[in-house]
This record gives structure tokens, C-alpha cells and sequence, in this order.
């Protein structure tokens, strides 16, 4: 009787010490979610926010992270910068989440980046593709990669070897994205042996190409880089076939959208851009992903849906190498190397972007046809 | 041929800019006031053709018809609520009122067309031929005839018939037109409406040259038109015409031999050099004509 009691009180001595100490000893982990589920953005906050469930669903399905089932802290941040950074204030307090998936645009996850940063909490962003984020600090994460990698892919794999251009010239919107997008190519392009014959400028909301197109079409390029949302491009490409100007046709991957198809026509037949998500790629692991996503969303999922959903998988590796520490998670994820998601491979550089291998994809019959597939290597 | 390409491309959009500005040196004329919802209107008639090709697999000739009567309306209608009520009010209340209508019609459209660039057919194609190195879209063509085709008939219109003078006498001096038994209402009401849909028709063939039509392709039209205008003399039909052309011609050559990003820059530097040096423009006059 007296030995049961001293056991009992042991336990409950035990159970008492552990519990207050670390919420740790349960068998749930935390990963916080700031996006924007309402306003503008909701869209894309919606899709996060379904992708990142799937991810975690799909974990869970397999056992958790070492034994421990994930559960996710949505928040939402209206995509008002403002929000996301008492959203980060929030979750830094909270010691049971370990890590942060967003935000959705650039400038929320830039006005939050410095308090996870002064807390020491990763902070992964599947979308904000701005040159500034990741380097904002070391616990920075950004998957969707930069300029910085789409413009040399598109010198070096379409403009070289797939196009075998050995000129090219480039035709760009005057804003930010536009300059970024337009050197990054250029100084690619010079490197791999192209031409660069004329760089011009054009002005959001422009309509008539024709006087830009016949100066650009002087200098006798044997293609043209379209440096510009879907929208101009489709019109770029309408007035160069009008022109009767057959020249081969390449753009980043802002071009890829089933509405240049719609507003292009036949004028986009044969251009060439680069993605690194396309809804016909044939891997398993993708068509698993968009019907999953389709079942649930009554959707089809675009490519901030593959990267959120990328970002809650490469968390969990993380996680399970690095055990329930902040600090290691981080560093655990630092040194992620060849990691495969749905939107291919991912290896972080020193400052926690990625580097993006792209998929090849040119318009054919009205169709975005995958070329070739750099994102598995 | 460089030059001479270039020039081609300025002429057809200075074709379409020289519509434009008849329709706005009419009202002008008729009404006596700058109109700031000729923009939208250009816009509308834009969509009106837009959706009669699209939807109704129609030729370009119906589409131009289409853009014709929807802005004929709206010409009506905007006289009726812009210029009416406030004939006898301060002039400034006109304007506010065109302002306003610009504004609820920009926005009415992004609500009902939706936000979204849309892509115009037209019956032509990629179309082209080529004489020596230079290469004439159809689209080109057709757009300059039909600018053409209509020129000589608002000249036959303007002086050949009773509503044509009408216009003129009204333009000239209301009361005294009113004293000869101008019914001058009813000439405001359809000289309005013609001049609308004068902007209807550049709008369809604007839609059709750049295969595209948006919610807000108004705004800067509006602008070049007005510039045309002022270039040309105030309500000199004849003067807005060669204006519009003229915009057109250096807005292309100016994108060609200077830098992509000055094609605006050059409508407003017309603009300004033209209301300094000649406020009365190139054919204006003193007092008005049509």
C-alpha cells in the first residue's frame, strides 16, 4: 500500500515538474501562418492557407515531426504591413511556435522581417521575391527566387541553348521590375556570347509598339526579350506579327498565364518564357499536389499555392533534423541543400534565397507545352 | 525607309488621334465648353464594337456601326444631363459634370467589363504588304480609310445640308443662330451626339489597331485629343484634324529618333510650346468656325 503510494506520488510529482516547463512535452508543435486572409490579397492568402494545412495534413498522415503532430497558427495579416508586424509580434511571444511560414507580399514580410529577426524565429516566405528580403537578415527565408536566377536561366538555357540565339534585343517596362529583369538578362546574355543590339524602355498603360518595335527591328536581332506582365506582352507580340517580323520571342516568367494565351492568339504561338510550376507537369508528386489541391480548393493550384506548400514541407525537414529549437531550425535550414518539392529542387544561398532552376515552356497550338525540365536537377 | 516606316506608323495613329479631335472641336464649337468625358466615350464605343465582334462574330463594319450608335446615345445622354440643366448656369458647373460622369463611367466600366485587358479581333489579321522595305499592315490601311471616308463626309454634312449649317450657325453665335430659326436645342442635343460618335468610331478602330480594349484606354486618349485640338486651333474642324496627324507623326518619330519613353512627353511639350507661341493654334481664329 505505502510502495503504491510512494508511486503514485512520484508520478504526480513527475507529471507536475514537466508539464509548466515545457509545452514541448506535449505532442503537438506549432508553426505560425501570417497571411492575408482577407482584403486585396485573399485570394492568395486562401491559397496559402489551404496549401499549408494540405502540407501539414500530409505530415500528420505520416507520423508528425519525431512523433509530434504540427498545427497551424493562422493569422491574418490583410496584406497591410502594419498587421504582419503585430502578427510577428504575437507569434515571437508565443515559445510553442517554432517557425513562421510568410508572408504573402514583399512588403509585409520586409515590415516584419526585424522583430523575428530580433527574436530569433524563422521567418520563410514562400512569395516575397524582392532582391531585399532574404539578405534582411539571417532568419530570412525567401523560396520563390529573384531576379537574380531568372535572368541568367533565360540567357544561358532559352536564349543559348534552346533558342540558339547568338543576338538578341530587349524590350522593357520602365519600373523597378522592369530595370531589375532587363540588366540581370543583358549582363547573362553578354556572358553566354549574345548580343545585346538595343535595350528599350516602355511605359505602363503604353497601347501602340509600333515606332518602339520598327526602331528596335533596325538593329536586326535575331530575337526579343519581352521584359513585361502578360498583358503588354500579348500586345508586343500582336504588333511584331503584324509587322511581318519573324523573330523568336522569349520573356521571364511573368508572361506565364493562360490570359496571354487568351489575349495573344496566334501572334504568341512560339514564345518562349520559363516557370518553375506548370499544372501539366507529369511528376507524380505535382498531379498528387493539384488534385489534392483541387479536391479541396474546388481550384486549380497556381504557383503561390506549390511554393506555400513547399515552405511547410521544407520547415518539417528542418524540424526533424534540428529538434524543437528556434535557433536551430534555422540553421538546420540554412544549409538546406537539394531539398525536392512540388516546385522543384531547392538549395538556399548564403543569404536564404533560392537559386531557381526553371522548366522550359513555349506556346504551341495555344498551349503552354513543357520543353524541358531544369527544376529536378 | 526607316524614317519612312516610321512616318507610315505615325500617320495611322495620327488618323485615329485626328477623329478624336473633330469630335472634340465640335463639341467645342457647338456646345462652347472643353468636355472631360470624351475620354469615356472613345472607351465605350471601344466596347460597344469589342462585344458586337466578339460576341456576335459580326465583320468590322457593324462593329464600327455598333461603336457609332452606342456613343450617339451616349452623346444624347450627356447632353441631356451635363450641358442641359446648367446652360444658364457658371460654366464651371458643365465641366464639374462632365468630370463626374468621366468618373462614374470609367468606374461603371471596370465594374461591368471587368478590370482586365481584352483581346479585340479584327478581320485582318497579321496581314500585310510591302512595298520596297516598308510593310503596310491592313489594319493600317483601313484605319486611314475609314478616317478618310469620314472626313469628307462630315465636309459634305457640314456644308451641304440644313443640319450641317445649323451646327455652323450655332457654333458661330447661338442667339443670333436662334433669331434666324436655328432650333438651337435640338442642334446642341444632335451635334453633341455626333461628335460623341465620332469618338465611338476612333475607339473601335483604336481597339481594332491594337487588337486590345480596356476599362481605361480613355483617359490618355482624351489627352491626345485635346492636345490635337489645341494644336489645331480650338474649333477649327480642319485644324483638329491636321493636328491629331500631326501628334501622331511626331509622337512616332519622336519614339524613333529620340527615346521610347518621350511619347507623351511630346504630346505635352506640343501642348505647352503651342499655347505659348500660338494660343489660337495653327488654323485658329478668332471667334469660332466648324
Amino acid at each position: 500500500m505505502i510502495k503504491r503510494l510512494i508511486i503514485l506520488s512520484l508520478v504526480v510529482i513527475l507529471f507536475l515538474w514537466i508539464s509548466p516547463a515545457s509545452q514541448a512535452a506535449s505532442d503537438t508543435i506549432k508553426i505560425g501562418l501570417s497571411a492575408p486572409i482577407t482584403g486585396n490579397y485573399a485570394e492568395f492568402g486562401e491559397n496559402f492557407n489551404y496549401a499549408v494545412q494540405m502540407a501539414a495534413d500530409k505530415i500528420n498522415a505520416q507520423g508528425g515531426i519525431n512523433g509530434k503532430k504540427v498545427e497551424i497558427v493562422v493569422m491574418d495579416s490583410k496584406g497591410d504591413p502594419r498587421e504582419s508586424a503585430l502578427i510577428a509580434q504575437r507569434f515571437v511571444q508565443d515559445p510553442n511556435i517554432l517557425a513562421v511560414i510568410g508572408d504573402f507580399t514583399s512588403t509585409c514580410s520586409l515590415a516584419a522581417a526585424p522583430i523575428y529577426e530580433r527574436y530569433g524565429v524563422v521567418q520563410l516566405s514562400p512569395t516575397a521575391s524582392h532582391p531585399d528580403f532574404a539578405p534582411s537578415g539571417k532568419y530570412m527565408f525567401g523560396i520563390v527566387g529573384t531576379q537574380d536566377a531568372e535572368g541568367p536561366f533565360n540567357a544561358k538555357y532559352i536564349a543559348k541553348e534552346y533558342l540558339g540565339l547568338n543576338s538578341v534585343a530587349i524590350i522593357y517596362i520602365n519600373n523597378d521590375w522592369g530595370v531589375v529583369t532587363k540588366d540581370r538578362f543583358a549582363k547573362a546574355a553578354q556572358e553566354n556570347g549574345i548580343k545585346v543590339t538595343i535595350e528599350q524602355p516602355f511605359f505602363e498603360g503604353e497601347r501602340d509598339y509600333n515606332a518602339i518595335l520598327t526602331k528596335i527591328r533596325q538593329t536586326n536581332p535575331e530575337g526579343l526579350f519581352i521584359a513585361a506582365m502578360y498583358n503588354e506582352a500579348s500586345l508586343i507580340c500582336q504588333q511584331i506579327r503584324k509587322m511581318g517580323w519573324d523573330v523568336k520571342l522569349l520573356a521571364p516568367s511573368s508572361v506565364f498565364s493562360d490570359s496571354l494565351l487568351k489575349l495573344g492568339g496566334e501572334a504568341v504561338e512560339g514564345l518562349v518564357t520559363n516557370t518553375f510550376f506548370a499544372l501539366n507537369d507529369p511528376d507524380p508528386m505535382v498531379q498528387e499536389f493539384i488534385q489534392e489541391f483541387r479536391k479541396r480548393a474546388g481550384r486549380d493550384p497556381n504557383l503561390h499555392a506549390a511554393c506555400a506548400y513547399d515552405a511547410m514541407l521544407l520547415l518539417a525537414e528542418a524540424i526533424k533534423k534540428a529538434g524543437f529549437d528556434r535557433k536551430a531550425i534555422r540553421d538546420v535550414l540554412a544549409e538546406t541543400k537539394g531539398f525536392q518539392g512540388v516546385t522543384g529542387s531547392i538549395t538556399f544561398t548564403p543569404v536564404g534565397d533560392v537559386v531557381r532552376k526553371y522548366k522550359i515552356m513555349v506556346v504551341e497550338n495555344g498551349q503552354w507545352v513543357i520543353k524541358k525540365d531544369y527544376t529536378r536537377d | 525607309m526607316f524614317f519612312l516606316q516610321q512616318l507610315l506608323n505615325g500617320i495611322a495613329q495620327g488618323s485615329i488621334y485626328a477623329l478624336m479631335a473633330i469630335g472634340y472641336s465640335i463639341i467645342l464649337g457647338v456646345v462652347g465648353l472643353v468636355s472631360f468625358v470624351h475620354g469615356e466615350v472613345i472607351m465605350i464605343g471601344a466596347f460597344a464594337g469589342f462585344y458586337v465582334l466578339t460576341f456576335l462574330y459580326s465583320n468590322v463594319l457593324v462593329a464600327l456601326l455598333a461603336g457609332f450608335v452606342a456613343t450617339w446615345a451616349l452623346g444624347m445622354f450627356i447632353e441631356k444631363i451635363c450641358y442641359k440643366p446648367f446652360r444658364n448656369a457658371a460654366r464651371e458647373v458643365a465641366l464639374i459634370a462632365t468630370i463626374g460622369l468621366s468618373i462614374t463611367l470609367r468606374s461603371s466600366a471596370q465594374i461591368v467589363f471587368g478590370t482586365q485587358q481584352k483581346f479585340m479581333p479584327d478581320m485582318f489579321g497579321n496581314r500585310f504588304f510591302a512595298v520596297g522595305d516598308i510593310r503596310i499592315a491592313y489594319t493600317q490601311v483601313f484605319v486611314m480609310l475609314v478616317v478618310v471616308a469620314l472626313c469628307i463626309a462630315l465636309r459634305q454634312l457640314f456644308f451641304r445640308t440644313r443640319f450641317g449649317i445649323a451646327l455652323r450657325a450655332v457654333a458661330m453665335d447661338k442667339k443670333a443662330a436662334a433669331l434666324l430659326g436655328v432650333n438651337v436645342n435640338r442642334t446642341i442635343l444632335f451635334g453633341n451626339a455626333l461628335a460623341c460618335s465620332l469618338g465611338g468610331i476612333s475607339g473601335v478602330l483604336l481597339g481594332m489597331y491594337y487588337n486590345a480594349v480596356h476599362p481605361l484606354m480613355g483617359a490618355t486618349m482624351a489627352m491626345k485629343a485635346f492636345t490635337s485640338t489645341v494644336f489645331g486651333g480650338l474649333t477649327s474642324t480642319t485644324g483638329a484634324a491636321i493636328g491629331g496627324l500631326l501628334l501622331g507623326i511626331f509622337e512616332n518619330l519622336g519614339v524613333a529618333f529620340l527615346s521610347s519613353g518621350y511619347r507623351d512627353i511630346i504630346a505635352f511639350l506640343i501642348l505647352i510650346v503651342v499655347l505659348l507661341i500660338k494660343p489660337s493654334g495653327l488654323l485658329g481664329r478668332k471667334g469660332v468656325e466648324l
